[in-house]
């Protein structure tokens, strides 16, 4: 049996699934002291259910999240290598930072060397403001980590306790200052997270459970809690994620749709394309900063049920905020919700006071309440449309760098709008209307978040550079760099090499059985050519383990 | 509210090349895509990158005599090279963008007016298209295209030479040390379009300090009295002091400071071969240029500081400099039928060389003497490709702002070379009316192409 719990600002919601069917499910309120409300959720859906039966319990958590937007965490000073490039001035980072010299270039080669009392200097400064935690990063450290390494033990060999996170550990891909702000963030806040894991852990093995225990990403996909303390910062926005996987486990398989999570101040959009969440292209923005964290593409937007709604002049405006409930259920003003109870498309609250807040509105323009109430629900219509139409054609906008590329794109759109959350039922079939699609509000829909941390999959992926010239391979997750000793090294090798080391990954992780099936993601191969011979090859390779689901639910449990 | 960001389409064509050890290959923006990543640029609030997208056949045809037809010159990467320079025209010109850099492959500032094959690595000229997109569907008049490459813009010159409206400035390494040994100061438009090109031909190893001279005495000026609707940067990184191909010693300093200075609408990408010296850095110093950004961070790793140059050849220069001033402040007094004689008729003969393909191509060039407009040109074409019976082919181009007279003669010259069994195709390119027609002898076929119309 698997277990999913899903810990939002609100609620915690849980699930026992067992072979794809829900055993129970549960709905708790989320208090200061999320373990509490963990153990709740847990005790509720396992009633007569031994511990020994869950293979595993999977969550997601805005724990991390929390975290970094309330600045919970001890002060983190900077100390950077950029070279030469964008001017420093244009780099703003929330903190104290110091520039050294020293440059790394594209192809991993030095070009200009450190000068360690530089780093001597910066620490003591730091040392003076009282940080005691530093993040090193250095422009493509993840092309040659040497710079970010020298500066590490450096710093360390003056102050031994201090806690110091390198760049090229945190994130491999190329964006230098997204890898500051991710180094920076993975520094904040692993002691934090640490404490969190491992009270996870003492509460359920409290509880008899002996299976695995996973977190949800914000990408979809699962991390073993132990090896998730590596990667603290990408536990945050999972929830977004619990919702769409779940959407795509109660949906059949290879379906493009829209999910529509209608909550209470927000709704949030994500794609599934021909039956697969889609990615952001870029990493997450945390905190108003840009990171490396990947997750999938999830639009917030800022209405809801219990959005504010008011005349002002001729017209009737809904606001991004909320001041409490909605006036049908004993709030201070009217609301969406109001509108969709006078319409008949909740059943939720007093449909007198309902009337009532549409009264409100509506007389001073002169506008039945029923006219009203329409007038709302389309206001929230259109907006949502609007982000859900600018969502398809910003994903048709993503630059390409092949021709194949450019010539595959193609218009998709989506055959049908999965409406979860609260406010789904009253809004997602007009939305649904006015996209051309069907709408479907599945069964379970309330908890489809936890269903989602239940059946996502474990994921895992190694990211192989080989510059042939140098004789040298890269693996980015692992900050690893090695020789080449092999002359006929090429691009066969180099995919053996990556599975190999994917392998070894998973067995780390304790993740042996997803290797199979592994999928190559990115196969790239450059000649490098000096005075018409060609002198070497850039190899890169991405495999990872299968993305995705389990399985689909109440679909009597079929694999994917 | 005016739109304040920069537009970058970067399509490095990374499944295209030539060959595979050719200079244009699929690695010359590989490390430019690096260093760009790595910066973040893309993040910059003040950069928008945009999705690439194709041009038509019928864009080409606007522009370009493709023998036999547009799609055996032309391959996909072509069309995304010069659609995505219309792209951001686009949305410079509706005011979402006030300029931008389309990062592409491959170049096109070698390829002429006919095109037989590929020549300097070009088969269609992006910024050319670019230019007729404009007046076509956006209905800009005049327009300036400054080549900063190390090589001359021969096919950008050869397509604007009788065009009065299109101001083309080429400075490059003097022809008579490099590919492809055209572009002196003599070279200055045909007669009704006299001293609309300038060519300003530099001595080999010349450095920033004296290239700024040119752009601040010499280009500058000429521009403020041209007064364009849309500029335009051919832009050329081989005049870089690491390009192979080129003999030159610009930095990515120098470069930037000239885009800040040119303050283009549009750069469009050219040369450069330098692919891990110059290009990664002289790229991103353009794009942040452009931007408005402080590009004085960007230093190439064998960056030589700055260097004394030869003062003979900053002497060569300078003269060169005050005497196409002269020409350009007197283009108005000068007397045409001196130097160009006094018939109906303007007409020369070109020898074409395609280096790429080993294609030699004889042309004689004929432009009407219009007093109404700036007259219709043909082509009588001859190709050979070093196998069996050359290829000849007549042109008839039609320009944009043509009159009633100079339209109807064309299409009878059109009509009488059909006739004529020398020609095995025959061609006619109306840009009053963009409409474009082919005819096959061998088949005894005519296609036409007709463009959307204005506003489609
Ligand atoms: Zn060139
Ligand atoms: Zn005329």
């Amino acid at each position: 049996m698997y277990i999913g719990i899903d810990v939002g600002g609100t609620c915690t919601d849980a699930v026992l699934l067992d072979r794809g069917l829900v055993r129970a499910m549960a709905k708790v309120p989320t208090r200061e002291d999320l373990l509490s409300s963990l153990l709740e959720a847990l005790d509720e859906i396992m009633k007569g259910v031994e511990g020994e039966l869950v293979e595993r319990v999977v969550f997601s958590t805005t724990v991390i999240t929390n975290l970094i937007a309330e600045k919970k965490y001890d002060p983190v000073g900077l100390i950077l290598m950029p070279g030469p490039g964008l001017s420093p001035s244009l780099y703003r980072f929330p903190t104290d930072t110091h520039i050294i010299q020293g440059a790394i270039d594209y192809r991993g080669r030095e070009i200009i060397p450190l000068r360690l009392t530089e780093v001597d200097q910066a620490a003591a400064e730091l040392a003076a403001r009282g940080y005691r935690k530093v993040a090193v990063v250095g422009k493509f450290s993840c092309r040659n980590h040497r710079h970010e390494k020298e500066v590490a033990a450096r710093v360390l060999w003056n102050y031994p306790d201090w806690h110091v996170e390198l760049g090229h550990q945190v994130a491999g891909q190329l964006n230098f200052p997204r890898r500051v702000v991710s180094t920076y963030l993975t520094c904040a806040t692993r002691e934090k997270y640490q404490f969190f894991v491992r009270s996870v852990q003492e509460a359920i093995s409290q509880r008899g459970i002996k299976g695995a225990i996973f977190i949800l990403k914000a990408d979809g996909g699962t991390l073993p809690l132990e090896s998730s303390l590596e990667v603290p910062v990408e536990t945050i926005f999972s929830g977004p994620a619990a919702s769409t996987l779940g959407v795509q486990a109660l949906t059949p398989p290879g379906e493009t749709a829209v999910v529509v999570d209608i909550g209470g101040t927000t709704t949030d959009l994500a794609l599934i394309l021909s039956g697969q969440p889609l990615l952001a292209s870029r990493g997450a923005r945390v905190d108003d900063m840009l990171t490396h964290v990947r997750a999938l593409a999830v639009k917030s937007v800022p209405v809801g049920g219990d959005s504010v709604v008011e005349r002002v002049g001729k017209d009737i405006i809904i606001y991004s905020e909320r001041l409490g409930a909605p006036y049908c259920l004993g709030g201070p003003l009217p609301t969406p919700t109001d509108a969709l109870r006078v319409l008949g498309l909740t059943r939720l609250g007093d449909v007198d006071r309902a009337r009532e807040a549409m009264q409100m509105l509506g007389a001073p323009l002169g506008l039945s309440v029923a006219e009203v109430a329409s007038r709302v629900t389309t206001r929230v219509i259109e907006t949502i449309t609007r982000e859900i139409e600018a969502m398809f054609s910003r994903w048709e906008q993503e630059p390409a760098y092949r021709v194949w590329e450019v010539l595959q794109k193609k218009k998709v759109r989506p055959s049908t709008v999965v409406g979860v959350g609260g406010g789904a039922a009253g809004f997602v079939s007009q939305i649904a209307a006015r996209l051309g699609c069907y709408p479907v509000i599945p069964p379970y829909a309330p908890v489809a978040n936890a269903i989602g941390a239940a059946v996502a999959r474990p994921t895992l992926q190694v990211t192989l550079r080989a510059d042939t010239e140098q004789g040298i391979y890269i693996i980015q997750e692992e900050g690893y760099q090695g020789k080449i000793t092999e002359r006929s090294f090429n691009e066969e090798k180099a995919l053996e090499l990556a599975k190999e080391w994917l392998c070894k990954r998973a067995a780390r992780h304790g993740l042996e059985d997803c290797v199979e099936g592994l999928e190559v993601t990115r196969r790239e191969v450059f000649n490098m050519v000096r005075d018409w011979v060609t002198v070497g090859r850039l190899i890169d390779v991405t495999v990872q383990t299968r993305r995705g689901i389990l399985y689909h639910v109440g679909a009597g449990g079929t694999s994917e | 509210m005016k739109n304040n960001k920069t537009g970058l389409v970067f399509f490095p064509a990374f499944d295209w090349a030539i060959s595979p050890t050719h200079p244009e290959r699929e690695e010359r923006l590989l490390y430019t895509r690096d260093q760009i990543f790595e910066e973040g640029v893309l993040d910059l609030p003040e950069i928008e990158e945009y999705a690439p997208r194709l041009a038509t056949i019928h864009d080409i045809a606007r522009v370009h005599f493709c023998v036999p037809r547009v799609q055996s010159q032309v391959t996909e990467a072509h069309l995304i090279a010069a659609g995505s320079a219309t792209l951001l025209a686009d949305a410079i010109v509706h005011g979402e963008l006030k300029n931008g850099f389309a990062l592409v492959r491959p170049p096109g500032h070698h390829a002429m007016r006919v095109v037989h094959g590929n020549r300097g690595f070009c088969n269609i000229n992006n910024e050319a298209i670019l230019v007729e997109y404009l007046r076509r569907h956006h209905g800009i008049k005049r327009i300036a295209i400054v080549d900063s490459d190390v090589h001359h813009g021969d096919g950008t010159q050869d397509i604007f030479y009788h065009d009065p409206d299109v101001l083309f400035i080429s400075f490059h390494q003097d022809g008579r040390t490099i590919y492809p040994g055209t572009g002196f100061p003599n070279e200055l438009g045909g007669p009704g379009a006299y001293a609309r090109t300038i060519n300003i031909p530099l001595p080999p190893g010349l450095g920033d300090e004296t290239f700024h001279y040119v752009v601040d005495n010499l280009i500058l000026p000429i521009l403020e009295d041209f007064k364009p609707e849309f500029i335009i940067n051919s832009a050329g990184q081989d005049n870089h002091f690491t390009d192979p191909l080129g003999s030159m010693r610009f930095t990515a300093r120098g470069y930037a400071e000239f885009t800040r200075k040119l303050n283009p609408h549009l750069a469009v990408l050219e040369g450069g071969y330098a692919i891990e010296t110059a290009l990664p850095y002289v790229n991103l110093a353009i794009l942040l240029a452009l931007a408005g950004h402080d590009y004085s961070y960007v230093r190439e790793p064998e960056w030589p500081g700055t260097m004394p140059e030869n003062p003979e050849r900053v002497a060569r220069v300078q003269r060169v400099v005050e005497q196409l001033r002269n020409v350009w402040e007197n283009r108005d007094r000068v007397d045409l039928d001196k130097i160009f004689g006094t018939g109906t008729f303007y007409q020369r003969r070109k020898h074409i060389y395609y280096d790429t393909d080993y294609i030699e191509e004889e042309q004689l060039e004929r432009v009407r003497r219009c007093p109404n407009c700036p007259g219709y040109i043909t082509i009588d074409s001859r190709a050979d490709h070093g196998y069996g019976h050359p290829n000849r082919v007549f042109c008839v181009s039609i320009p944009f702002t043509a009159c009633g007279a100079c339209q109807t003669e064309a299409y009878d010259a059109y009509e009488q070379a059909r006739g004529l069994a020398q020609y095995q195709f025959v061609y006619l390119q109306d840009k009053s009316t963009d409409t474009f027609l082919a005819f096959d002898r061998d088949k005894g076929q005519e296609w036409v192409s007709e463009g959307p119309k204005v506003g489609e």
